[in-house]
């Protein structure tokens, strides 16, 4: 101990301070507009739900622009770029300006003007879907002239996380969340170009344009999602919690495994289909064997939160991150099963898939960051969460939405792919088996309306943060240990607690 | 480290600037050392023997042009390159359901329930015609038929001329199409192959004018000979 620790404590304090007061601007920027996108999000999609069911619902002629045809795609790309996208590169920036100890030392009023082009850009990208301009390829529904914007603004963001990273000196050594979301930050770019220019600009492409898009859309939930998630997870859970994490060797495996994988996998969503057979093949040896790192990260964040369950009950950022956490293995294992020739070929072209990427965005990528944004937003703002009941209620109404849309999904898969495939069913007619799975889709629309109401309540109590009229209070909000005294259940296992 | 001034240590919080929201924050802790245990490297071996599984036997040979998974130069396509050659499994079932999907083209005039519209469009469920002889079915199917008729003893002056459907049609169509009529609605008879359906056109390749009930008399019990279904 060369200096006394108190010195250390308060430069490291000051230092921090500075840090934060760095990225405050682009950070909540892109909160705020993520939140707004994402409670559009649900909403679209609690109507398409609706539709499903009743489609005569909101059928008016001045309502065109409300087809399902339409509302679907808008509502799933609201989620990915209008939500997901900017929520993950600002909770990246916070994080990888705090674990690399550097301030943003320049462009961020550059931040601010890719924040603004991006959400210009989604907003006009779902306006033309809704008025019919969609391009019809999943994710990629933009008009073709957006995602060189959409492309640049993110460079904007994730060239200064690079080079904060390559500035860094490493002294704690292996810093997985800084190392996860590098990876973010220049795999997604790559999908995107990749994906973009083969459909886009090369186009013509036949039976593998399918595949491309197939591949692109796993590609940014296991090569943007997953570590930008995963990342978070591990800066926060022993962030919270005070312990490190338990294994520097696994959550190496975790990364390194995923980092192989990622990029080989999508394809077997054709499985059977009319693409060179070793492609699908590829793509489901790569989702099964990604059941390996999405494991080790599993077990690694168990062994981190071991003993801590009781702060997994009262500290919002925890119970966020740590259930955010808890559904990585879970939406592998749904990913293993989806990609496995003996599962997938029945769940091919179900909703199950529906399910699975609701699973990845909003089980546990939209949990982590969830759990981030109560963590860093307190510390930006100078204020506290207002509301335990509010933080409360955005908690239990996302984690039974987002439950019923998995279980619902899942079951609706097996039920839909055994209709289509079961050879005793030839004269089931289309018709029918579309009625046979409307009891999932009305589960369906419910949950929509379930995490809508979270959402609005999340988006209120955000804004409310960020207009600075937080609660200034000494004690950070805190959800109460009990929550039996609400008759709700509690999320910790009675015998870890 | 802590005993580098300089390092990122990150700990407890930013004390005077962000109060009381960071008391709660805790210092980054190193990550701990502890190693993979045996049963997590055991499972790892398991799931990757799965996924070889998925790979090995699905790659169809690494070939470019097959996307047939199960294909390789040892074992070549096992599935029937002819589509057409699934018939021979069962030729009534296959006929049946294939030929109900044709029959949309007929249920505009003889209706779904195959009664026809009485003095219009004549009955096919339970007609003499449709269970008599194949010869006068096919040939009504490829060359359409006009003019008054009698069926099942009832007379049908000025029926609604009954359009060709030879040149939509492929000689498999109407075999399909004939064999569910003549087997569906309590009908019962005998299948129609496409050899047979084939016979007939080249035998009357020259005709173009619709039937007349008259002329078809003499085929009213004739069966086409023709080689059965392979």
């Amino acid at each position: 101990m060369a200096q006394p620790a108190e010195n250390d404590i308060d430069s490291d304090s000051l230092r921090r301070a500075a840090i934060d007061r760095s990225v405050k601007g682009p950070v909540l920027f892109l909160f705020t507009n993520a939140a707004f996108w994402l409670m559009a999000s649900t909403i679209v999609g609690l109507f398409a739900a609706v539709k499903q069911v009743f489609p005569d619902f909101l059928d008016e002629n001045w309502l065109w622009f409300l087809q399902y045809g339409r509302i679907q795609p808008a509502h799933l790309i609201a989620l990915v770029y209008g939500w997901g996208i900017p929520v993950g590169l600002g909770t990246s920036l916070w994080i990888m300006a705090r674990r690399t100890g550097q301030e943003l030392k320049t462009g961020r009023s550059l931040m601010l003007v890719a924040a603004i082009f991006w959400n210009i850009a989604v907003t006009a990208g779902i306006l033309a879907v809704l008025f019919g301009g969609s391009t019809s390829v999943e994710w990629l529904e933009f008009p073709k002239f957006l995602w060189p914007v959409l492309l640049i603004c993110f460079l904007v963001f994730a060239w200064p996380m690079v080079s904060m990273f390559a500035r860094a000196r490493h002294p704690e050594g292996f810093m997985i969340s800084a190392w996860y979301i590098l990876g973010a930050c220049i795999w997604f770019p790559w999908l995107f170009t990749t994906a973009n220019v083969c459909i886009h600009c090369i186009g013509d492409l036949g039976a593998i344009g399918a595949g491309i898009n197939a591949w692109y859309v796993n590609g940014v939930i296991l090569l943007f999602f997953v570590p930008v998630g995963v990342g978070s997870a591990y800066y926060f859970i022993p962030k919270v919690t005070g312990q490190p994490i338990a294994s520097q060797q696994l959550a190496k495996i975790g990364f390194w495994l995923l980092a192989a994988l990622g990029g080989w996998s999508g394809m077997q969503r054709f499985m059977g289909g009319p693409l060179p057979a070793w492609m699908p093949a590829f793509g489901a040896m790569a989702g099964v064997l990604l059941l390996i790192p999405v494991g080790v990260v599993g077990w690694n964040h168990h062994l981190t939160t071991l003993g801590k369950h009781k702060l997994v009950q009262t500290s919002p950022s925890l119970r966020f991150s740590f259930f955010g956490a808890l559904f990585y293995p879970v939406s592998g294992l749904i990913y293993a099963l989806l990609s496995a020739f003996w599962t997938g070929a029945n769940l091919q072209f179900t909703l199950a898939w529906y399910g699975f990427q609701v699973v990845s965005l909003y089980g546990f990528f939209s949990m982590c960051m969830f759990g981030a944004i109560y963590y860093i937003v307190p510390r930006l703002v100078g204020c506290e969460w207002l509301s335990v009941r509010l933080i409360r209620n955005h908690f239990w109404f996302s984690v039974y939405g987002i439950g019923a849309i998995v279980v619902t999904s899942i079951i609706c898969g097996l039920q839909q792919g055994g209709d289509i495939n079961d050879p005793e069913k030839w004269n089931l007619s289309f018709s029918n088996v579309v009625l046979n799975i409307r009891p999932y889709i009305v589960a369906r629309a419910v949950a929509w309306g379930l995490i809508t109401w979270s959402n609005v309540w999340f988006l209120i109590h955000l804004m409310l943060m960020v207009a600075g009229l937080g609660r200034r209070s000494t004690a950070p909000t805190l959800l109460p240990s009990h929550d039996h005294d609400d008759g709700l259940p509690s999320i910790s296992h009675p015998s870890k607690a | 480290m802590s005993d580098n001034p300089q390092s990122f240590n990150p700990d407890t919080t930013d004390l005077d600037r962000l109060h009381p929201a960071v008391k709660r924050e805790k210092a980054d802790v190193e990550s701990g050392t502890e190693q993979a245990p045996m049963w997590v490297i055991f499972l790892g071996f398991i799931v990757a023997i799965i996924a070889g599984g998925q790979l090995g036997p699905n790659v169809g040979g690494f070939d470019f042009n097959v996307s047939n998974p199960f294909a390789s130069s040892r074992f070549p396509d096992p599935r029937p390159v002819d589509g057409t050659a699934g018939a021979a499994l069962d030729p009534l079932q296959m006929a049946m359901k294939k030929g109900a999907a044709t029959y949309a083209l007929c249920g505009g005039c003889h209706q779904g329930s195959g009664l026809g519209v009485p003095g219009a469009f004549p009955p096919l469920a339970g007609s003499d015609w449709v269970m008599g002889g194949t010869e006068r079915n096919i040939r009504v199917v490829l060359h359409g038929l006009q003019g008054p008729i009698k069926i099942n003893g009832a007379d049908f002056a000025a029926p609604a001329p009954m359009p060709p459907q030879g040149a939509v049609l492929s000689d498999q169509d109407v075999a399909n199409v004939l064999t569910y009529v003549r087997n569906n609605w309590g009908n019962k008879g005998s299948l129609v192959t496409k050899e047979m359906v084939a016979a007939v056109r080249e035998k009357e390749k020259a005709r173009t004018a619709p039937w007349t009930g008259p002329e078809l008399e003499p085929y009213a019990k004739a069966e086409v000979a023709a080689e059965p279904a392979k």
